[in-house]
C-alpha cells in the first residue's frame, strides 16, 4: 500500500469522525439547559440575538437559528455552512462570523503552543538524557522531584505566581496583554513547565530502556566514543517514540488554554471557547469544536507520519510500506 | 604467559554488586591465529568474562581482580581510552542476535563504517567500500544494494552474516564470537560456523562461546570448560572430546549433538547451575555430580595439571589417571 492511498484513508477516516463530532457536539447543545436566548435574559435582560451586531447579521442569525427553524434544518444549516469554512455568525459577538474569529484567536494560540512545547523539549531533552545517564544517582533523583514537583503544578498556578514575581515585584515584565514579543515570555513559560516535566519523565525512561539496548553495548565494543554512541544510537532511538507524546501535547495547547490566556487577557481560541460555552453560543461552539477535532485529528496524522519517517522499521513494514522492499 | 599467546586472561574476577562473583579466577590463553572454545551452561559465567576483558560490562558490574594481557598491554588497566582504540579495532565482538546487536533504525552502511572512520582507519568513501567488500565476503549477495538497507530487512541468516561483516571490516587481530549460532536454525548454524572457521583459517584468533560442545568442536583448537564462574578444565579441544576428565565435561558432553549430525538420545546433566549469589561449598558442581563424594567434594577443588596442556578441578580426575 502506497502512502498515498494511506494518508488517503486516514483522510476519509478524518471525515467521517468530524461528522460524529458535529452531530455529537449539536445534540449535547440541544440538550443542555439553557440557551442563549435565555441566559441573556437573565444576565442583560436582553431577549434577542447578539449583544452588538449589525442589523444584517442580526438578520441572518434570525433565519438561520431563529425559534421557528426546526432543529435538525438548523444542523443543516449550519453544516452546509461548515463544509465551505462559514460558520456563520456568531451569537454572543454578533457582529463577527465565527470563522473570523477562529482565524484571529487561532494564530495566538498556536504561537503560544509551539513556543511553550518547543521550548518544554529543549528542557526536558537534556534534563531526561542527563537523569538517564546518572540513573539512581542523587543528581537522577534530585531532578526527578523537581520534574514532578513541575508536573503536578498546574499552569495557571505557575503563570499567577510568576506574574507576581516577575511583573508585580520585580517590575520587568507586563502582567498580561497581547501587544508585542514581552507579553509571550510570561504564558509561554507557564505553559510548558507541565509538559517539560511530562516529556523529562519520558525522555528519561526512554533514554534508559534504550541504553539497555545489546545494540548500544555492540556499538561501544565497535569503539564508539562514548558520547557519539550515546547521541547516534541511545539518544536518536529514545527520541523516536516522544514524536507520540509531543504531537497531542502540541495539540492540547493549540486549542487553548483557557485558564492562562484568561489569566493574562490573552485573546486565545481557549477564551473564547470558554466565552461560547458560558453564554450557550451555539454557532460559536459548534465552530470551536469542530476545529478542536480538526487539529487533533491533523496532529495525529501528522505524528504517524512523522513517525514513519523517523523509525524504517515502521517505514517498510506492517502493511504500510511505500519503498518496496 | 604464554609467549605466542594473542590474549592471556589471568584470575579475572568479575563481581555484581557485593556477593554474586560472576567470574572467579577465570585464566585462559588465545593463541595467534587459534580458535578457542570458551564452553558451559547458561549462566556459567562465559558472557560476563569476555565482557570484562572488552570493559563493557553493565554498570553494577566491577572487575576486582587479574589482568588480561593482548600485545604486551593489560586491557583491564591501561583504561578507558585506550582500550577504545584497541575495541573493535583489534579485537571484534560478534553477539547471539543481531536482531539486537545491530541498530535497528541504522542502515547498513552506517553501521559498518562508523568505526573505521572512529579508529581513523580510512574516510568515508574508502569504508563504504571496505563495507560493501566485508559484506561481499560473508557471503550476502549484491552488497552494494544491501549496504542500503536495515538490519530487519535482511533475513535471520543474512543479518546474522552482516553483524559478522561489521565485526571483521576492521581485520581484528582476535574475534570473540558469544553464542552466534544460539539464535538461528540449523541450516544457518552450520554457514555462520564456516564463516568463522574461515576467518581463523586466515589468520585471526576466535574466541568461540557457546553452552554446546557439539559447536565447539566444529573448528576450535582448544576448549575452557566453565562452571558456575570458575574454569573446570582446559584441554585441547581433541584430547577433551576423546576423553573427558570433569564430570562436568563428561555431563556436557553427553548432552551436545554434533553440528549437522542427526538428534541422538539427548542426557542433559541433571538439576541446573547453582544460583551465584548462593554459590554450593567447595566443588560448585557437587550437588549434580553423580561422582561426588561429601565431604571431600565439598572442599575448594584447585587446578591440577593432569595431563600435556591438561588440567581439571577436580580431586577425583587426579585419583583415577
Ligand atoms: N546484569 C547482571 N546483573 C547481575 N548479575 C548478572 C548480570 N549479568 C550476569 N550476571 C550474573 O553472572 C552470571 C553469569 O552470567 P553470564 O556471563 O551472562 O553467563 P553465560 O555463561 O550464560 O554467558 C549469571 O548467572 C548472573 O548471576
Ligand atoms: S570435585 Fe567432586 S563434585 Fe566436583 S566434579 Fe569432582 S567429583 Fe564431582
Ligand atoms: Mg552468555
Amino acid at each position: 500500500m502506497g502512502l498515498a492511498v494511506y494518508i488517503g484513508k486516514r483522510l476519509v477516516r478524518l471525515v467521517l469522525s468530524l461528522i460524529a463530532v458535529s452531530i455529537l457536539t449539536f445534540t449535547l447543545l440541544q440538550l443542555a439547559p439553557g440557551n442563549f436566548a435565555d441566559l441573556q435574559r437573565v444576565n442583560s435582560g436582553a431577549t434577542n440575538f447578539g449583544g452588538v451586531g449589525t442589523e444584517s447579521m442580526v438578520g441572518e442569525l434570525e433565519t438561520r437559528y431563529g425559534a421557528d427553524v426546526p432543529v435538525w434544518k438548523q444542523y443543516l444549516i449550519f453544516m452546509k455552512g461548515a463544509v465551505v469554512w462559514d460558520f456563520g455568525p456568531s451569537y454572543k459577538y454578533a457582529s463577527r462570523n465565527v470563522q473570523d474569529i477562529i482565524a484571529e484567536a487561532f494564530p495566538v494560540s498556536a504561537t503560544l503552543a509551539l513556543l511553550a512545547v518547543l521550548l518544554a523539549l529543549l528542557i526536558a531533552v537534556p534534563v531526561g538524557v542527563f537523569a538517564a545517564l546518572r540513573q539512581n544517582s542523587k543528581t537522577d533523583h534530585g531532578t526527578m522531584f523537581v520534574v514532578t514537583l513541575g508536573h503536578a503544578l498546574p499552569s495557571y498556578l505557575s503563570a499567577a505566581f510568576m506574574i507576581l514575581l516577575f511583573s508585580a515585584t520585580l517590575k520587568l515584565l507586563p502582567s498580561g496583554g497581547w501587544n508585542g514579543p514581552k507579553d509571550l515570555i510570561l504564558p509561554v513559560l507557564a505553559l510548558s513547565l507541565g509538559p517539560a516535566a511530562v516529556l523529562a519523565r519520558y525522555v528519561r525512561s526512554s533514554m534508559l530502556e534504550t541504553l539497555r539496548e545489546e545494540y548500544v553495548t555492540a556499538a561501544i565494543a565497535k569503539g564508539g566514543p562514548r558520547r557519539t554512541v550515546i547521541v547516534r544510537h541511545a539518544l536518536r532511538n529514545s527520541l523516536i517514540p516522544l514524536v507520540t507524546v509531543a504531537g497531542p501535547l502540541l495539540a492540547a495547547l493549540m486549542t487553548g488554554t483557557v485558564f492562562v490566556e484568561a489569566l493574562l487577557r490573552i485573546p486565545g481560541l481557549g477564551l473564547y471557547f470558554a466565552n461560547a460555552a458560558a453564554s450557550r453560543d451555539m454557532p460559536l461552539l459548534m465552530g470551536t469544536a469542530l476545529f478542536f477535532a480538526l487539529i487533533l485529528m491533523v496532529t495525529n496524522l501528522a505524528v504517524d507520519l512523522i513517525y514513519r519517517f523517523l523509525d524504517p522499521r515502521i517505514r517498510t513494514v506492517g502493511g504500510v510500506s511505500d519503498d518496496g522492499h | 604467559m604464554n609467549d605466542e599467546a594473542l590474549l592471556s586472561v589471568r584470575d579475572l574476577r568479575t563481581t555484581f554488586g557485593s556477593s554474586l562473583t560472576a567470574v572467579d579466577g577465570v585464566s585462559f590463553d588465545v593463541r595467534r591465529g587459534q580458535a578457542l572454545a570458551i564452553v558451559g551452561e547458561s549462566g556459567s559465567g562465559k558472557s560476563v568474562t569476555m565482557r570484562s576483558v572488552m570493559g563493557i560490562l553493565p554498570r553494577t558490574a566491577r572487575i576486582t581482580g587479574g589482568q588480561a594481557y593482548f600485545g604486551g598491554r593489560d586491557l583491564l588497566a591501561i583504561g578507558d581510552k585506550e582500550l577504545r582504540k584497541i575495541r573493535g579495532r583489534e579485537i571484534a565482538m560478534v553477539f547471539q542476535s543481531a536482531m539486537e546487536a545491530m541498530n535497528p533504525t541504522l542502515t547498513l552502511e552506517r553501521q559498518l563504517t562508523e568505526h573505521l572512520i572512529w579508529h581513523g582507519l580510512c574516510n568515508k568513501a574508502e569504508a563504504r567500500k571496505r563495507a560493501v567488500r566485508a559484506l561481499g565476503d560473508v557471503g550476502i549477495p549484491d552488497p552494494e544494494k544491501r549496504i542500503r538497507t536495515y538490519p530487519f530487512q535482511l533475513s535471520g541468516g543474512m543479518r546474522q552474516r552482516a553483524m559478522i561483516a561489521m565485526a571483521m571490516v576492521t581485520e581484528p587481530d582476535l574475534l570473540i564470537a558469544d553464542e552466534p549460532t544460539t539464535a538461528v536454525d540449523v541450516t544457518v548454524q552450520r554457514q555462520i560456523l564456516d564463516l568463522l572457521k574461515g576467518l581463523k583459517d586466515r589468520g585471526t584468533g576466535v574466541i568461540m562461546i557457546t553452552h554446546d560442545l557439539g559447536v565447539a568442536r566444529y573448528f576450535c583448537d582448544d576448549a575452557v570448560v566453565m562452571y558456575a564462574g570458575r574454569v573446570v578444565e582446559r584441554a585441547p579441544m581433541a584430547s577433551l572430546l576423546d576423553d573427558p576428565r570433569h564430570p562436568y565435561t563428561v555431563g556436557l558432553l553427553g548432552s551436545s549433538v554434533e553440528v549437522g549430525g542427526r538428534e541422538l538420545a539427548l542426557r542433559p546433566i541433571p538439576g541446573s547451575p547453582p544460583d551465584l549469589s548462593r554459590r554450593p561449598v567447595g566443588c560448585a558442581f557437587h550437588p549434580r555430580c553423580p561422582r561426588a563424594e561429601l565431604p571431600r567434594c565439598q572442599t575448594e577443588q584447585e587446578i591440577l595439571t593432569i595431563g600435556p596442556d591438561r588440567d581439571a578441578a577436580c580431586w577425583k580426575v587426579t585419583v583415577d589417571a
